[in-house]
C-alpha cells in the first residue's frame, strides 16, 4: 500500500514513533473509541455548611471509552464513598437535578439495594448501568438523561433518569434492559420526578413496574 | 478482537434504500468528482448512525494501555481510589521530561515533536 512509500519519504519524522510501536499490541488498543455522547461525571458532597446545589460538583467530562476507564480506574468505587455521597453520570449539559429542563418531565428507574448488597452488588450494578448508558445500549437511548448512585445509611440507590414519563414504550424498554443486564430477579419501579419532589421516595408510587 | 468499533445496532437488518439516477447528458454530472449523481450514499444509512458498544467490547478496552493512564483533570484527593498512586503519577511524568529538551510538551495532548 501507499503507506510504505510515505514512511520512506518521511523517514526522519517517523523514527520516533517507530520505536514505540509494538506489533503485539492489538490495534483496538492504539486508538480511543469515541462515544455517541459526551458525559459529565458529578459528585455530591455532603457538606452541611453548603446548600444542596453547592454540594453538587461537576468533576469532569469524557467522550471516549478509554477516557471513561481512565477516570474509573482512579476514583473510588461507590462502596468506598462516605455515606451521604453520590456519583452521577449525565449527558453533558443536563444537571443531575429534577429542576433541569431535560429532567422536568422525566422520572427514574429505581434500584434499591439492601445494606448487605453494598459489598456484593453496588459497584457491579453501578458499572453496568454506566456502561449501558455510554455504550448507547438502549433502543431508546435518546430518552436517557443520566444515572445517579446514592450511598446511604439505610438503602443505597441507583437511579436511571429518563426524559419523558409519558413515553411508556421507551421507558419500559429501558427498565427491562436494566433488569436483564443487572440480573435482577425482583421487580423494579419507575417513579415520576414530580411525585418524588413532594413525597419521600419510599412513599412514591410507581408509574411503571417491570 | 471480534467486536468492531463501528456502530452496530442490535436490531433486525434493513435493506439499504437506493434509487437510480439516469444521466442523459454530461451537464447532469456533479461539479466535483467526490459527489455521486443524485447525492451521496452516506445520506441513506437506515435509521441514522449511532455509536453503540457492547459491554464485552468496552470491558476488553479496559485493559488498553490508554485506559490505565491517569485522567487529565484534577480530582478531589478524597475521591482518588489509591492516594499512594499520586506520587507515582508525578514520578512517571518527571521521567519523561528530559526527552523533550528545554521545551516542555503537554504529553497528554498527544503532540509530536519536529526535528528542526
Amino acid at each position: 500500500m501507499a503507506g510504505n512509500n510515505t514512511e520512506e519519504v518521511e523517514g526522519s519524522a517517523t523514527t520516533e514513533t517507530k520505536g514505540t510501536t509494538n506489533a503485539e499490541v492489538p490495534p483496538e488498543f492504539l486508538i480511543k473509541h469515541p462515544l455517541q455522547n459526551t458525559w459529565s461525571l458529578w459528585f455530591y458532597d455532603n457538606d452541611r455548611n453548603k446548600t444542596w446545589e453547592e454540594n453538587l460538583i461537576e468533576l469532569t467530562t469524557f467522550d471516549t471509552v478509554e477516557d471513561f476507564w481512565r477516570l474509573y480506574h482512579h476514583i473510588k468505587l461507590p462502596s468506598e464513598l462516605r455515606q451521604g455521597h453520590d456519583y452521577a453520570v449525565f449527558k453533558q449539559g443536563i444537571r443531575p437535578m429534577w429542576e433541569d429542563d431535560a429532567n422536568k418531565m422525566g422520572g427514574r428507574w429505581l434500584i434499591s439495594l439492601e445494606k448487605k448488597q453494598r459489598n456484593s452488588d453496588l459497584d457491579r450494578f453501578w458499572l453496568d448501568v454506566v456502561l449501558l448508558l455510554i455504550g448507547e445500549n438502549f433502543d431508546h437511548s435518546e430518552e436517557i438523561c443520566g444515572a445517579v448512585v446514592n450511598v446511604r445509611a439505610k438503602l443505597d440507590k441507583i437511579g436511571v433518569w429518563t426524559a419523558d414519563t409519558s413515553k411508556q414504550h421507551a421507558n419500559i424498554e429501558i427498565g427491562r434492559k436494566i433488569k436483564e443486564q443487572l440480573g435482577i430477579h425482583g421487580k423494579i419501579g419507575f417513579q415520576v420526578h414530580r411525585d418524588t419532589m413532594v413525597k419521600h421516595s419510599s412513599a412514591t408510587k410507581n408509574l411503571y413496574t417491570v | 478482537m471480534s467486536a468492531s468499533p463501528v456502530a452496530r445496532q442490535a436490531t433486525h437488518s434493513q435493506v439499504i434504500p437506493s434509487r437510480s439516477v439516469l444521466i442523459t447528458d454530461p451537464s447532469q454530472m456533479p461539479d466535483v468528482y467526490s459527489s455521486t449523481p443524485g447525492g451521496t450514499v452516506y445520506s441513506t444509512t437506515p435509521g441514522g448512525t449511532r455509536i453503540v458498544y457492547e459491554r464485552s467490547f468496552m470491558m476488553a478496552l479496559r485493559q488498553s494501555p490508554i485506559s490505565q493512564t491517569p485522567p487529565k483533570c484534577a480530582l478531589p484527593a478524597a475521591l482518588l481510589r489509591n492516594p499512594s498512586s499520586v506520587p507515582n503519577v508525578i514520578h512517571s511524568t518527571a521521567a519523561q521530561k528530559p526527552r523533550s529538551n528545554s521545551i516542555s510538551f503537554d504529553e497528554s495532548q498527544e503532540t509530536f515533536s519536529m526535528d528542526l
